[in-house]
């Protein structure tokens, strides 16, 4: 009996040893009462502390943009979509034997778009015209480019009424043309073209992000012959993938491209552009404090010549590329992602005005006891939607009138804990 | 050798065992929560009692080797012994904001103890002076000019202890004599972390962290007089402190003085394997307050103690000890002006094991904090204690 208790008590202690070791500390439902001690003071200062900012056109480069801007808006707007096909293949497998493709019984061009939303959609009929644009000569120029879309280069289009805009789009397009460069061994370069009454924009899909327009060639009637799909490619120039690649599927501007005055700071736009910014914040705050919130304050200048009222984000990024790099296009190719160092974006619309604060506290932070040529005091903006839609946001720069330059707004800790009581 | 690093609640039990030398010592470390009455200043005063002087509320504290008070008395354990002790706390602060539940769990004392000749005793061990382990969350506004704002979540969390790391002599010349002396080294170290958020703003406003290590870095000695009658044992015992610093990193932030201390206890064993006792000691805890900042007010404190171990029932030819007791003192550290005052009682039963080599002891207090502020605290806290005799 008495060993069963002493067994009963070693383990009621033992119980007791383990539950010990489980704490919980927090605390607080009786500060500030009990605990006076953890105040810190926050100050906040708001200074002029772009010393560079500039804007810089062309940007994404050609090619690289996630979708294809097609866009009409009379003179104020012309651009073309090109799609290269530059290796047609000329078998075509039926119960899987592949046959010579001999003759076409028909040709699609299979578009993905993004679908306008419920407000942007078109009020009226849209037709999409699809041209030969092969060419010897100089094959990215706009004003080379631009002459092809003539009638004797015309393959194909499609009127499609404003609620078919879904997800993908089909036009056909000669088959004699497209079998005559299969049996030729030619590439098969196309230009699109959209007409409306009233002004259009659609996004088309790129290879970029993996939904690129698609050419599906159907070589037999025979239910049991599988249609032949082709993906963009370009070959040209030829031995530069880095170069050719991109070419496969971009945008041209024929009509609308602006230019952006000293006094203005554009992102977006047509063609599409980025700015650049760099900071001198003073030692005293960037390395002595802990900075708790960096806000880049522009102000906001209307830009009301297209899509003005429709809202796009408009992100800020790290630069990441060192100073060794000095060409400022260079540079703001050398961005990080959206969201790196909690990198916050705004939405606006292009028509809008007043102060955007662009919250950049985790880049900011990044600076501190770091030199600049370790950690470079500079920014990128661009728009979420640049190369894809007209939109163009601009802001006052830092040589436009003294109340209306870009700020930075700083809020920091001044006075932290000591730890002692 | 010895270790001088604090201890949480999950290293506390491998570090002790670690190197496998009588005199391989830890500090001993408790964790307490903030934002309570108990944890202000530089921290809780544990008293420095063991498991078996907790029993009796402090009354055989004085005559108690367990407890690194009276270094005369250390002569008592009479061979080689190891002693830890475990104590969680579970507590309840309430104050106009409502009351919240914490618990804790301390080791505050360890040590070894080895003989010299048949009047000679020597140990080494530590205790906790002063614990500070809290953490504390709390919302504040904070204005940043003009009518904007932002509300701000802190987290406070202090992770550390004051110990007292002694080296003692106890000397028996006389069968009514002992005598101890100590030597004390005041060390450890608070480790800050404060945590700042801000919610619902994190995307305009970004956390921030900081944290500081702050060490002590001081001395004291102590001594001790035993003068032992038949049925009555009278025992004094007295710290004086050295200068006391308080460093972080290779700076010295402040220095301060080791709280001096003096008590005495009556003690009647004219009943066999029993004691009652009357104990009473003073510390004058203001010594600290240059050691903090401007609102930190160390007070002086008597701490009053009656109780009794009275031989109680046998198993298995195992005697068992009863105690209990009653305990009156202020504690060290104001909290919002007012001073702490704290009210306990104890109970307890010990007994021995393993053919007499374990020594186990089981303590339960329940104490009444309260300080004229609008706040109060209750308490219950579990001591075991086990010494071992190798």
């Amino acid at each position: 009996m008495n060993k069963k208790v002493l067994t009963l008590l070693t383990a009621a202690l033992a119980t007791i040893a383990i539950a010990a070791c489980s704490e919980n500390l927090d605390g607080g439902k009786s500060c500030p009462l009990l605990c006076p001690e953890q105040a810190v003071t926050l100050a906040d200062t708001t200074i002029d502390a772009v010393i560079g900012d500039t804007t810089v056109p062309g940007l994404p480069p050609i090619g690289s943009e996630g979708f294809l801007m097609l866009a009409s808006h009379g003179d104020t707007l012309e651009t073309r979509a090109i799609v290269r096909f530059d290796t047609l293949p000329q078998t075509y497998t039926k119960t899987s034997i592949d046959s010579t493709i001999v003759k076409l019984d028909s040709a699609i061009l299979v578009v993905p778009i993004v679908k306008p939303d419920s407000l942007k959609r078109p009020h009226a009929p849209l037709t999409i015209e699809v041209y030969n644009v092969d060419t010897t000569e100089s094959d990215t120029v706009t004003a080379v480019l631009a002459t092809f879309f003539r009638p004797d280069r015309f393959l194909g289009s499609k009127t499609f009424a404003p609620e078919s805009l879904l997800d993908t789009l089909r036009v056909p397009i000669s088959t004699d043309s497209v079998l005559s460069r299969v049996l030729n061994g030619k590439k098969l370069r196309v230009g699109f073209r959209v007409r409306s009454s009233v002004g259009i924009d659609l996004r088309i899909g790129t290879t970029h992000v993996g939904q690129a327009v698609t050419l599906r060639m159907v070589a037999s009637k025979d239910t049991a012959a599988a249609p032949v799909i082709v993906s963009p490619l370009s070959n040209t120039p030829l031995d530069a993938t880095f170069l050719s690649d991109p070419l496969s599927d971009y945008t041209i501007v024929l009509k609308g491209g602006t230019t952006t005055p000293s006094t203005i700071l554009a992102v977006g736009g047509v063609p599409s552009r980025r700015v650049f910014l760099r900071f001198n914040v003073p030692s005293r705050i960037v390395d002595s404090t802990t900075i708790v919130r960096a806000s880049l304050l522009l102000t906001q200048v209307p830009n009301r010549r297209l899509a003005q009222h429709d809202s796009v984000y408009v992100y800020p990024l790290a630069v990441l590329a060192s100073p060794v790099v000095t060409d400022v296009a260079s540079l703001l190719q050398f961005v990080g992602p959206s969201g790196q160092f909690n990198l916050d974006s705004v939405s606006m619309a292009p028509g809008d005005s007043g102060v955007r604060s662009f919250e950049i506290v985790g880049l900011v932070r990044t600076w501190k006891a770091q030199p600049s040529t370790v950690s470079p005091r500079t920014l990128a903006l661009r728009s979420g939607a640049e190369g894809q839609l007209p939109g163009e946001f601009d802001f006052f720069s830092s040589k436009a009138a003294v109340g209306v330059r870009p700020r930075l707004r700083i809020t920091y800790v001044t006075k932290s804990s000591s730890g002692l009581p | 050798m010895m270790m001088t690093r604090s201890i949480r609640c999950a290293r506390a039990l491998s570090r002790c065992i670690v190197g496998g030398s009588l005199f391989v010592v830890v500090p001993a470390v408790t964790a307490v929560a903030q934002a309570n009455l108990s944890t202000q200043g530089f921290g809780f005063s544990t008293g420095q009692f063991s498991s078996r002087a907790q029993g009796t509320g402090g009354a055989i504290a004085e005559l108690d080797p367990l407890s690194p008070i009276n270094p005369a008395s250390i002569t008592l354990l009479g061979s080689r012994t190891l002693f830890f002790q475990i104590e969680p706390e579970f507590r309840s602060v309430k104050t106009a904001s409502g009351s919240e539940q914490t618990s804790t769990a301390r080791y505050p004392v360890v040590f070894g103890a080895i003989p010299f000749g048949s009047s000679w005793m020597f140990t080494l061990g530590s205790s906790t002076l002063l614990d500070r382990t809290s953490s504390t969350t709390f919302l504040t506004p904070q204005h940043l000019g003009g009518a904007d704002s932002v509300a701000m979540t802190t987290n406070f969390h202090v992770d550390g202890a004051m110990n007292d790391v002694r080296l003692g002599a106890g000397w028996t010349p006389l069968t009514w004599l002992r005598l101890g002396l100590g030597a004390h080294a005041i060390v450890g170290h608070n480790l800050i972390n404060v945590t700042q958020s801000f919610g619902a703003d994190s995307s305009r406003f970004a956390s921030f962290s900081q944290s500081r290590v702050l060490g002590f870095d001081g001395a004291a000695i102590s001594g001790g007089v035993d003068l032992i009658s038949k049925s009555v044992i009278a025992s004094f015992s007295a710290r004086k402190g050295g200068t006391l610093k308080l460093n972080a990193e290779d700076t010295t932030l402040t220095s301060a003085n080791v709280p001096d201390r003096f008590g005495a206890s009556i003690a009647y064993v004219g009943i066999a394997n029993s004691t009652i006792s009357v104990r009473t000691s003073h510390d004058n805890w203001s010594a600290l307050g240059a050691l903090g900042g401007v609102g930190l007010k160390g007070v002086d404190a008597w701490d009053t103690s009656i109780g009794a171990e009275l031989a109680g029932p046998r198993f298995q030819d195992r005697l068992i000890y009863l105690r209990g007791g009653f305990r009156t003192r202020t504690l060290p550290f104001q909290a919002a002006g007012g001073d702490v005052k704290e009210n306990s009682i104890s109970g307890g039963i010990g007994t021995t094991l393993a053919n007499g080599r374990v020594l186990g002891d089981l303590a339960v207090i329940h104490a009444n904090r309260t300080a004229d502020v609008g706040a109060s605290e209750r308490a219950w806290t579990i001591s075991i204690g086990i010494s071992v005799r190798p």
